[in-house]
């Protein structure tokens, strides 16, 4: 894939939403262990494609929006790297 | 009972497959390498480790050894990891002294240390020590003893629904905690069971292991799991999913119809606790949301509409307390009921401050002792609103992001509040009490 991927912070909203059953304006900015493997299923779901994340990404995400700036840099990165 | 049988069989697949033959020499190998750091017949060991074959191996060879395993959640701070070691005294722990990759990773490659820690004996003559996170603070230390954990193991093989011999379990839940350990880890090697945790966490891998063999298989996990495969995409039949079982909290009926509609086997649940393991279990999904007791387990409804397990002796360490255990009864702290003419059990929910964040059970008097202990915080309310959520009186400068760090320092991550809320003075009731209602507890939050 080539470009910024079609993926927003509302996106992993409403995943996160989907996780815990609450509307999207009442989910947390914070990222937990637990969500963090869901949103990575979700997008590796959505895009199809597996993201090998490094344990520092990881460990460096603590909210919603570092969790959308590493999946960017996931996705932008070559499918087979 | 768990090393024994042909050396051929396949304990495990890592994916590489793991014989009993192989296993049987690591844990020689480790028995010889506790020894040589300074334990004893009768001491303690600490296992921190990861899930791992590691973790596995050090086990088996601290019971052969004639030793306790206490078994510490690699997930546990330094500090909470000191406070038990304090406590709890083992001979030697077994720590990591290198770690593969983990990222999203249900099983990691491990080589482990061996450390002398105390010249003490056992503190208690259980076979293996488990924290549950405590009401008072501190974690709660309860003991097993060889034959509970022997008399679990002998429950599961005769409760219709479990995998069967030559089969697979899936395996995601931590096997430090009881439904990994006794559900997945010691049954499955007791019944000639091949354990397969997939290659990582998320829903395709958990499909990879299951397509990956012929035999049937079995996905245990927790309610979480059920979403992360109900949420993938169809690949075609999977024949040799036979059932998904989990433990843990109640799972919704969405979620439920959710995962029947896509895979068309069923959805069993279960329901135990570390004091005792295994209480109940309706593996074929045919009584949600009420379970059957296990085998040999007996459940009753006290006076005040509390479950009550029978559980010959009390599983605490150093702790009397006749609300939490006696007379051979265990007091779950769960509210239900017991069905007089099926003898089906429904559980309602807890009547403590205990609740289940993935499976694991935090007690929310742990997490606001804790916070209420740290420098710069004159008074904390921990409460579940949709989520672990603080409200903090800081007592000086204190910001969320210095709070958040000092949490970090203390308390493993699923026990951290999701949402922390500093208030210059948290409400409280005409006398002076910190007052614990949710709804004033947000209107008092700017």
């Amino acid at each position: 894939m080539s470009g910024q991927p079609d993926l927003g912070r509302a996106d992993l909203l409403t995943m996160l939403a989907e996780m815990t059953a609450k509307p999207v304006d009442q989910v947390s900015d914070r990222v937990g262990s637990m969500e963090l493997a869901w949103l990575v299923h979700l997008v590796e779901q959505r895009y199809d494609r597996r993201l090998d994340l490094t344990d520092d990404q990881l460990a460096g995400i603590r909210t919603v929006d570092d969790a959308l700036a590493v999946f960017h840099a996931c996705l932008t990165a070559p499918a087979d790297g | 009972m768990l090393l024994a049988g042909p050396s051929t069989d396949v304990c495990f697949r890592l994916p590489d497959p793991v014989d009993r033959g192989t296993l049987r020499r690591l844990v020689g190998e480790a028995q010889a390498r506790l020894a040589e750091g300074g334990l004893r017949p009768g001491g303690a060991v600490a296992l921190r480790l990861p899930p791992s074959l590691a973790y596995v191996v050090n086990l088996l060879a601290t019971w052969r050894s004639g030793a306790q395993a206490i078994l510490l959640d690699h997930r546990l701070t330094d500090h909470e990891v000191e406070q038990a070691l304090e406590r709890l005294t083992p001979q030697v722990v077994v720590a990591p002294v290198r770690t593969g990759p983990a990222a999203l990773k249900v099983f990691v490659d491990v080589t482990e240390g061996v450390t002398a820690h105390s010249d003490r004996p056992a503190g208690s003559p259980h076979a293996v020590i488990q924290l549950s996170s405590g009401s008072t603070g501190p974690s709660k230390v309860i003991g097993r003893s060889a034959a509970s954990l022997v008399a679990e193991v002998r429950r599961y093989t005769r409760i219709d629904g479990v995998a069967l011999p030559g089969e697979r379990i899936i395996l995601l839940p931590s096997m430090v905690h009881v439904l990994g350990l006794v559900g997945g880890l010691l049954y499955g090697l007791h019944a000639r069971i091949t354990l397969v945790p997939p290659d990582r966490l998320s829903g395709d891998a958990v499909l990879a292991a299951v397509a990956a063999d012929d035999t049937p298989a079995t996905v245990l996990g927790v309610p979480f799991h059920i979403g992360l495969l109900a949420s993938t995409r169809s690949a075609g039949p999977l024949p040799q999913l036979k059932r998904m079982t989990t433990g843990g909290e109640l799972v919704p009926a969405a979620v439920v119809a959710a995962f029947t509609d896509r895979f068309g086997v069923p959805l069993g649940n279960m329901y135990g606790m570390t004091e005792v393991g295994v209480i109940g279990t309706d593996l074929h999904g045919r009584h949600r949301p009420a379970i059957a007791p296990a085998p040999g387990i007996e459940v009753r409804e006290s006076a005040t509409g509390e479950l009550w397990v029978s559980c010959p002796e009390s599983p605490y360490v150093g702790l009397s307390d006749p609300d939490r255990w006696s007379d051979g009864w265990l007091h779950t702290r769960d509210a239900g009921l017991v069905d007089p003419d099926t003898g089906l059990v429904t559980v309602r929910g807890r009547l403590d401050s205990q609740v289940s964040v993935g499976g694991l059970k935090v007690d929310l008097t742990e997490v606001e002792a804790t916070l209420a202990g740290l420098p710069g915080v004159g008074a904390a309310v921990v409460v579940y609103d949709d989520g672990i959520t603080a409200y903090v009186q800081p007592d000086g400068p204190l910001s969320e992001e210095a709070l958040e760090k000092l949490i970090a320092e203390r308390l493993a991550g699923y026990k951290r509040p999701r949402t922390l809320h500093l208030l210059d003075r948290l409400p409280r009731t005409t006398t002076g009490k910190l007052v614990r209602s949710t709804q004033a507890l947000r209107a008092a939050t700017p």
